[in-house]
């Protein structure tokens, strides 16, 4: 009877109590306010991501390009600033520009149809090349001088909690809401668990997957933000690196099935402390980086695999092109 | 037709004109110039940088630019975008073109094994900057990664070692670890450490040259060792996030960043400014590019003498930024290189 | 209107539209998209580049397109089989670190390195194919988490390895030769490739362990139904792509001997690109070796290209990424549209005028005036037969007939109420005859020509004939045999209804009003089949006169009745003996006095003649209205004619309002009586006719009294 209670969601809420609990015991300030503070502040832009990322599943999408516009948003925003543009206007800009990104993604996958994935990880190599040939020419870019409240997004503390948590927590929330309460959030929903049927009955789909894919595109901006004020510049690099990877694995390991409809943002949150407890046990205990990657992509296989055992999937169900 | 000629006739005639009133004003010549700058003109020079768009390749290309404009060669760039198998491809292609003199900025050590003999069997002169392949080239250009790892070592044992009173605790945050510079460098931090066994490492992470990552390794080391004296970068992109980290936790004025690059100057100098960064080895970009146009020109006028007959290498004095000897020329920027770099 | 009607008839018999259909529904089609993507691809690089189509350039090109080759044969059957392997870069970055350290460091021999490298890469792809596979975890997700699990493996290695690595140098000359050697030119990377291609293309369309990767891909729930082994095909296309990955690598470690953090990175991407530009679909089912291999050639030429034209690394990625989405989008939009293309132009009419409708109404005095002379006649095998569409009689009497179910029935004389079957053949057996040794002979819808002993052996006659040189539509192949009569020397005549639908569509071909049918002659002695009449309008019934050297044949869609002189004199000629049937004629029968029997399987209406000559009516119907709604030759009732020789109409038998018999396609005279079939009909009717001979046997007709 428990085994039937079992998903993977309590599986990775389970793995993550008890590793809290083992390192706890075994590691050395590991439970230490500030450093469980600084735990979850190391994966709140994973996090943030992660919600992004989960808008799309939970459609039925997914987005790859997201750690494209991520950085090129923020880094063109960036430059704009240096340049001497306002910072209000420099963020219209760059609103503006992930809204488009966000737009084309969206079309391209409601109205052309093309598949998500090929969709994104196409727009993503396009976004990237387009702020390599000419929004920001030059990888990294730094933040110049300035006072402003702005740059305290990445770096300041409210009542002793780092801003990226608070960030983090207030992108979870919105986006709660907005799944749970908002007409269009529910959509989302319908769309994501059975397309056709929410067609049928009337759901405008289209324009909901363009919705979709213009607030995760506006997340990204937010995480850039986050990341560069935090850092005091970005790397435009990021986008060639696989971290777009373990922002899916967030996901898809706090129990948001690939196939869509299923699960919410409590279920990022869980995906995204298990790897906060992780990261943050081993990087204590001074394993090498290549160790941790091993140990944490293990565990991740393995945590999909119970997962499959546990809920498989049926050679008389299972959808054609399902991949 | 006859129009047509007539018109030939007109040109032909004009440009003996004006030809014959440019040499009546030819410029002095010492005895060498007037060769040196024959030679020069209308060379081709290629070069392949690991990547366009980032401060050290733009650097070099900016000056290379410069000088070539100068003198009347061209440079042509491919640009891999960090990609080995597209690296190849591209200096194939260069060879196929054979230009007079190839630019290599190698990612490994191996990658270009095969191409810089084949490049000089066509007869093209192989210039590596940088980074070394196991084959030789005509030219090495650029730093000597252990010296670089075993300055930034000495450094740092300098402000935690035995005379300084510290209590000689320190964490390396090192890069991608199997990139060949950090390879070395790593065996020059394990023979300084060797000469200093007050120095204790009690954490050596690598944040594979992503800043956020740095970050969070560091924060998370900085929590574990409140007593820190001091820690040991590798790149001012990755060191940036290292040292956010410390600034976060309010330690800046303990823990001794040593970080080390192109001496970008909002890279490095803005960073040793703030304090962020306590002490900086630059590799000096701006020198890097003058050396890379001196290895060019010479390879350039040695039109006699085969490839590979005469390699030689220029390794780039290591220059230490801290913020007691700053100065506004201590670092550079691409603007200032573009305008008057090489 | 005389002129306009010309027009029409000119336009419509010379301009060969139906061309265009034939092409679309080729199965090469989906390659023709790839194969003008590259001609443009070449043309413009060849314009914008010098040099780009150089000895050297291509050398360059062709070592790296050998190893895409290997690799994405691997992908291309993982894919087909429903599957996707992200997997790649990784196991290829792991498979060149291993291959360097075993082969160039260690120096073991070539011919054991190289298949312990590949079963690395195996290894690799056994994990994903047991978990995507025996698990049933899903690809995309399963080859991802790989993928960074072997990336920190890899990493890791380095770490270890890395130095070791970089002072290994085997001087083998077979490891030399895997770097720079070529044959004639060609790398020997392009060699194994080739060779890789080759093989994976034979194994995808011919062989058992290919068709079962097809149907797994086309139809996971069908091909598991069927019975075959999914789990364990899905597992083995992994298992492959990772030994080719695992090939590729060792040529790759030859010929950079670079371990560098950056190998492969990217590489799946870029053969997911490839797969996909070349047409290969995602989630299974449709692509081939040939799509993948011009899907890597673009891949290759326009990253290479991009290279050497020195585009900003921006504008590199901005290219590369706006062609996958191109790519994407018209795989997509042509998948989800090709059968609405597809069904707008393949059926493609043509004018065909008949003349004035001959009068049939009751004291009329025409030939054909109606009667009931057919109601109420006696039903054979009432409601236990379907689809008897032809009739005969062996020498004992015993009647014989064809059924939807794939079976040919006996009823036993000599009252026809007990039935069994006599052989199962599978397809619908149409038209039926017995030849001299008492062989039965019959058409089977879909499959061809068969004849059954009378021990019931079934033997396959034909089931091709000869390839016509400009046909689109492969004509060799015979989808709807009809009817069959046999000349004394043993030559089986059939006719073949239509070459450009198959059975269920037959009705179709009337829109058309195209000779798309052929009579096929299958000679005994050399066991071959040739055309001998093509382009006739769905020829059907078909019977050798008793002279021996002609025979009749008629067209159902174009109303007439033909004869045709196969032998003797006359050899070849034909003339046209009744021109202007008031209904579409089926199957001819010989009569007991001479004459000739043949059924009207539906009857003519102004509506539809009219319609026949307005070609463009029609096509305009056929892509605007629904096909329940097409308008369509009436067959709900028809007749039975007796005529002479010469063409004379004798008799007519109808079944007014068509109760018993509403669609006759089959009429045999036997012993006094006439049996009637019908391929809608679920009986045989059996109709005495007055003053027929009551010993009278086609049998004995054909062939003589058999002792």
């Amino acid at each position: 009877m428990v085994v039937d209670k079992l998903n993977q969601e309590r599986i990775v809420l389970l793995t993550a109590i008890v590793l809290f609990v083992f390192f706890s015991i075994t590691l050395n300030g590991f439970i230490d306010p500030g450093n469980l503070l600084s735990l979850v502040q190391n994966v709140s832009i994973l996090g943030i991501l992660g919600v992004g990322m989960a808008l799309a599943i939970i459609g039925r999408g997914i987005d790859l390009s997201i750690l494209s516009t991520m950085p090129v948003s923020a880094a063109w925003m960036l430059n704009l600033i240096n340049d001497g543009m306002p910072i209000w206007l420099a963020l219209a800009c760059a609103l503006a520009f992930v809204v488009l990104v966000g737009i084309v993604n969206g079309v391209l996958i409601a109205y052309v149809e093309v598949p998500a994935i090929f969709a994104t990880l196409a727009m993503g190599i396009v976004v990237y090349g387009i702020g390599k040939a000419w929004l920001v020419p030059i990888d990294s870019v730094y933040i110049r001088g300035g006072e402003s409240w702005f740059y305290a997004i990445g770096t300041g503390r409210i009542l002793g909690v780092p801003t990226p948590v608070i960030v983090f927590a207030g992108v979870a929330l919105l986006a709660w809401l907005f799944l749970r309460y908002l007409k269009p959030g529910r959509f989302i929903y319908g769309i994501g668990d059975n397309p056709l049927a929410a067609r049928i009955t009337g759901m405008p789909v289209r324009p909901m997957i363009v919705l979709q894919y213009i607030l995760i595109s506006i997340i990204a901006l937010v995480a850039g933000i986050v990341t560069a004020t935090a850092l005091s510049g970005i790397n435009t690099r990021v986008a060639l690196s696989t971290m777009v990877y373990d922002v899916i694995l967030v996901v898809v390991l706090g129990g948001i099935g690939l196939s869509g409809g299923k699960g919410g943002i409590r279920n990022v949150i869980v995906g995204t402390l298990l790897i906060g407890i992780l990261l943050n046990g081993m990087t204590i205990m001074n394993l090498s980086y290549t160790v941790q990657n091993i140990l944490k992509s293990v565990i991740l296989l393995a945590a999909i695999v119970v997962d499959t055992l546990l809920n498989p999937r049926d050679e008389q169900t299972a959808q054609h092109g399902d991949i | 037709m006859k129009a047509m000629r007539l018109i030939a006739a007109l040109a032909a005639s004009a440009a003996l004109a004006l030809g014959a009133s440019g040499a009546s004003s030819e410029p002095y010549n010492d005895g060498q110039s007037a060769s040196y700058y024959e030679v020069l003109k209308g060379k081709r020079v290629a070069f392949v940088p690991l990547s366009m768009g980032f401060d050290l390749t733009e650097g070099w290309n900016a000056g290379l630019q410069n000088q070539a404009e100068a003198l009347g060669y061209t440079v042509d760039i491919r640009d891999p975008n960090w990609n080995v198998e597209a690296a190849v491809q591209a200096v194939n292609g260069f060879i196929a073109d054979k230009p007079d003199v190839l630019i290599l900025h190698p990612l490994d050590q191996q990658a270009y094994n095969r191409l810089v003999p084949k490049a000089q069997s066509e007869g093209i002169k192989v210039i590596q900057i940088n980074l070394k392949s196991i084959t030789n080239g005509d030219a090495y250009v650029g730093a000597d990664w252990y010296e670089m790892g075993y300055k930034q070592a000495e450094e740092i044992v300098r402000a935690c070692g035995k005379d300084s009173g510290n209590n000689g605790k320190i964490a390396i945050v090192t890069g991608q670890a199997s990139t060949p510079t950090i390879v070395i460098g790593n065996m020059a931090f394990d023979d300084v450490f060797a000469q200093h066994p007050e120095i204790e490492v009690v954490a050596k992470q690598s944040a594979d040259f992503d800043p956020a990552k740095a970050k969070s390794v560091t924060s998370t080391i900085l929590k574990q060792n409140p007593d820190l004296c001091g820690i040991l970068g590798v790149w001012d992109g990755q060191d940036q996030g290292t040292a956010a980290a410390v600034r976060e936790a309010g330690m800046q004025d303990q823990v001794y960043v040593v970080s080390s690059g192109g001496g970008n100057k909002a890279a490095a100098c803005d960073n040793v400014e703030s304090g962020d960064f306590d002490a900086y080895y630059s590799y000096d970009v701006p020198g890097q590019a003058r050396d890379l146009n001196a290895a060019v020109k010479i390879l350039l006028q040695q039109t006699d003498m085969e490839p590979g007959a005469a390699p030689f290498a220029l390794y780039t004095p290591l220059k230490l930024i801290t913020k007691d000897n700053l100065s506004p020329t201590s670092c550079w920027t691409l603007e200032e290189l573009q305008v008057s770099g090489g | 209107m005389a002129a306009s009607d010309t027009w029409t008839r000119w336009r419509y018999r010379y301009v060969p539209d139906h061309i265009i259909g034939e092409v679309l529904a080729k199965n090469w089609i989906d390659t023709l998209i790839p194969v003008v993507f590259l001609a443009g691809v070449l043309t413009f690089f060849s314009i914008e580049l010098p040099g780009f189509l150089s000895g050297s350039n291509l050398t360059d090109i062709a070592q790296i397109y050998g190893e895409y080759l290997i690799i994405i044969v691997g992908i291309t059957f993982v894919m087909m089989a429903g599957g996707i392997d992200l997997t790649v870069g990784s196991t290829f970055a792991f498979c060149n670190l291993a291959a360097l350290l075993v082969i160039n460091t260690m120096e073991v021999n070539l011919a054991l390195g190289i298949p312990a490298v590949m079963l690395m890469g195996g290894a690799i792809g056994l994990v994903n194919g047991l978990l995507i596979g025996y698990l049933g975890m899903r690809a995309f997700l399963t080859t991802l988490v790989m993928l960074i699990i072997v990336r920190a493996l890899v990493d890791q290695g380095l770490l270890d390895y890395g130095q070791t690595v970089m002072s290994g140098f085997n001087p083998s000359a077979a490891w030399e030769f895997m770097a720079i050697g070529h044959v004639y030119g060609i790398p020997a990377s392009l060699i194994v490739g080739g060779v890789v291609a080759l093989v994976g293309h034979i194994v995808l369309t011919r062989m058992r362990f290919g068709w079962h990767v097809m149907a797994v891909g086309g139809s996971r729930r069908s091909a598991y139904n069927a019975g075959i082994h999914v789990k364990r095909t899905v597992c083995a296309t992994y298992v492959l792509s990772g030994m080719l990955t695992g090939l590729a690598a060792t040529f790759y470690a030859a010929r950079l001997s670079s371990a560098g953090t950056d190998v492969g990175k990217g590489l799946e991407v870029t053969m997911l690109t490839a797969a996909v530009l070349g047409g290969i679909s995602l989630g299974g089912g449709r692509g081939s070796i040939v799509k993948a291999m011009l899907g890597a050639i673009i891949v290759l030429l326009v990253q290479n290209s991009l290279i050497r034209m020195g585009l900003s690394s921006g504008a590199s990625s901005l290219v590369l990424g706006a062609i996958l989405l191109l790519a994407v989008a018209i795989d997509v939009r042509w998948v989800k549209n090709r059968h609405k293309v597809l069904a707008r132009t393949y059926v493609s009419p043509t004018y065909f005028k008949l003349p004035p409708l001959p009068d049939t109404a009751e004291g009329s005095g025409s030939d054909y005036a109606l009667n009931d002379r057919l109601r109420g006649v006696e039903a054979i095998g009432l409601g236990e037969l379907d689809g008897p569409e032809d009739v005969i009689f062996d020498d004992e009497d015993d009647l014989y007939c064809g059924g939807r179910h794939g079976d040919i029935i006996r009823f036993s004389a000599p009252d026809y109420a007990r039935w069994e079957v006599f052989v199962h053949i599978g397809g619908h057996p149409l038209g039926m005859a017995f030849d001299r040794e008492g062989n039965l002979y019959s058409c089977v819808g879909g499959m061809g020509l068969f004849r059954i002993a009378p021990d019931r052996t079934v033997t396959k006659l034909s089931d091709e004939t000869n390839r016509s040189l400009l046909s689109v539509v492969d004509d060799s192949r015979l989808r709807l045999a009809d009817d069959l009569d046999i000349a004394p020397d043993g030559r089986v005549f059939f006719s073949e209804a239509t070459i450009r639908y198959e059975m269920y569509d037959w009705m179709v071909d009337a829109l058309e009003a195209r000779g798309n049918g052929r009579i096929i002659c299958w000679d005994p002695k050399d066991n071959s089949s040739r055309t001998v009449l093509p382009s006739l309008q769905l020829p059907n019934g078909i019977c050798v006169e008793p002279n021996g050297q002609s025979l009749l044949f008629a067209e159902t869609w174009g109303c007439r009745i033909t004869r045709w002189w196969f032998d003797g004199p006359n050899k070849g000629r034909k003339e046209v003996i009744i021109d202007n049937l008031p209904g579409y004629p089926d199957n001819i029968n010989r009569a007991s006095d001479g004459n000739f029997w043949c059924a009207l399987c539906g009857m003519r209406s102004p509506v539809f003649d009219l319609a026949l000559t307005m070609p463009s009516f029609r096509r305009r119907m056929v892509q605007k209205v629904a096909r329940d709604e097409w308008l369509y030759p009436n067959m709900n009732t028809g007749c039975v004619i007796k005529f002479d020789a010469d063409g004379n109409i004798l008799d007519v038998l109808w079944d007014l309002g068509g109760e018993a018999h509403p669609m006759i396609t089959s009429i045999r005279e036997h012993k006094g009586w006439l049996y009637l079939g019908g391929i809608y009909n679920n009986r045989i009717g059996r109709y005495r006719i007055p003053d027929a001979d009551p010993q009278w046997t086609s049998n004995a007709d054909y062939w003589g009294k058999r002792s």
